[in-house]
């Protein structure tokens, strides 16, 4: 990265997100091929991670996307980060502070102020497909019946009833996600500051729960037995895996937006 | 790392995100430049705004209709219920059990790949579900 204010025509200015100064950048890989160095633009209390990006060129290969994970979640480890969505490119360094980080100074200081001492575990669990699919046709007779049916006759015969059990078959499958999602949450939330589960009607079909929790330091390795219980507990019916510490993706949102918003308190309790 | 990462044989706790997970973390979450730039955002072209998966679909459908009936197949051939239950906690049924989910989970690496591969693909075509047949796609460079 050139000083600022040297910005060339083909080249831009990539957002990764923005951290309290005293941050040490040094050392880490961003996007691009080779991996661009990530540096500081700082403005007062603030600092925006940056990095030189060719403008002309398409962004997003499995590699840019992980390198954009990386630098958050790697300096989630020793301080707040409020991490930008993939792909923000700014004009040039100038642009960062004048546009981004001066106009919001005061909404970025708090929300990181919220965030310090927190890092994000997110929960995925997955079902064993052998294992639900016989679970439903044990537990719904409608669905073992009509399995029956569409089994007696050549496939070519049966193509609307074959959607239609496969239609019944994920139904019944969405329906055990709410219930394995609600048990999740009862179990985790506890340990959490603050807790997003994802919406289930964009969840893939094999998924049986789905959830982000904001966890305070000195609650990591608690959170991460209860995980374990958890997953010990499923064991054979879901396979879970537990991501983290990673930078606030599902929070930082709505911490800024709390402190954007005249008279808001911190956006959970 | 300051969490003790305890060795598990039931939670996966992996060292580094996989694709898919920082696909969903990343493109939909953390703060949104937009709302904050106005004048200087530079629009650059992005690979995987919609490397997505549609789920709720009638491929879907049918691949569950289709992995239930080789349930039957494996209980009529082999062994009954019973049995098949003790493989599959002990893990022997691990390789058979590759089916309509795991179809799933494969075209997300398959939607990448085209993404990397080919650059000129219509934004609505990259939100159809893989069919099981691979599209042909570029070698990765590297």
């Amino acid at each position: 990265m050139n000083g600022r204010g040297t910005p060339t025509e083909e080249r831009a200015c990539y957002v990764y997100g923005i951290v309290p100064t005293g941050v040490d950048p040094s050392g880490l890989e961003g996007i691009g091929d080779p991996p661009a160095r990530v540096g500081l633009v700082p403005h007062r209390g603030l600092a925006a991670l940056v990095s030189a990006v060719v403008v002309n060129g398409p962004l997003g290969t499995a590699a840019d996307l992980r390198a954009h994970a990386r630098v958050l979640d790697t300096l989630v480890a020793h301080g707040p980060v409020l991490p930008m969505r993939f792909g923000g490119v700014v004009r040039d360094l100038g642009a960062v502070v004048d546009e981004l980080l001066a106009p919001h100074e005061d909404a970025f200081l708090r929300a990181l102020e919220d965030l310090r001492g927190t890092a994000q575990f997110t929960l995925r669990g997955a079902y064993e497909e052998e294992h639900v699919l016989r679970q439903v046709l044990a537990d719904r007779e409608d669905i073992a019946r009509l399995h029956t049916d569409v089994a007696a006759l050549p496939q070519e015969a049966t193509y609307y009833e074959r959607v239609r059990l496969g239609e019944m078959i994920a139904l019944e499958i969405a329906a055990r996600r709410e219930a394995d999602t609600l048990e999740a949450l009862e179990r985790l939330a506890p340990l959490a500051v603050a807790v997003k589960a994802s919406p289930s009607a964009d969840a893939p079909a094999d998924r049986a729960v789905s959830a982000s929790f904001l966890v305070g330091k000195g609650d990591w390795d608690a959170f991460g037995t209860a995980a374990e219980g958890l997953a010990r507990r499923w064991a054979g019916r879901v396979g879970l895996r537990l991501l983290g510490p990673l930078a606030p993706y599902d929070f930082a949102g709505d911490a800024v937006e709390a402190r954007r918003t005249e008279g808001a308190g911190r956006p959970w309790g | 790392m300051t969490v003790a990462q305890r060795p598990s044989h039931y939670l996966d706790r992996p060292s580094s995100s996989g694709l898919v997970d920082v696909i969903d973390l990343i493109l939909d979450k953390g703060l949104v430049i937009d709302i904050y730039i106005r004048v200087s955002l530079v629009g650059i072209e992005l690979l995987t705004i919609d490397a997505r998966i549609v789920v709720a679909s009638v491929d879907t459908y049918l691949r569950f209709a289709e992995a239930v009936n080789r349930l039957d197949l494996r209980e009529d051939k082999t062994k009954g219920l019973p049995e098949l239950v003790d493989d599959m906690r002990q893990g022997g049924a691990r390789s058979k059990t590759r089916g309509a989910l795991e179809g799933v989970k494969e075209s997300v690496g398959e939607v990448i790949d085209r993404v990397k591969g080919d650059k000129e693909e219509e934004p609505e075509r990259q939100e159809r579900p893989r069919s099981r047949s691979r599209p042909p796609h570029k070698e990765r460079e590297s």
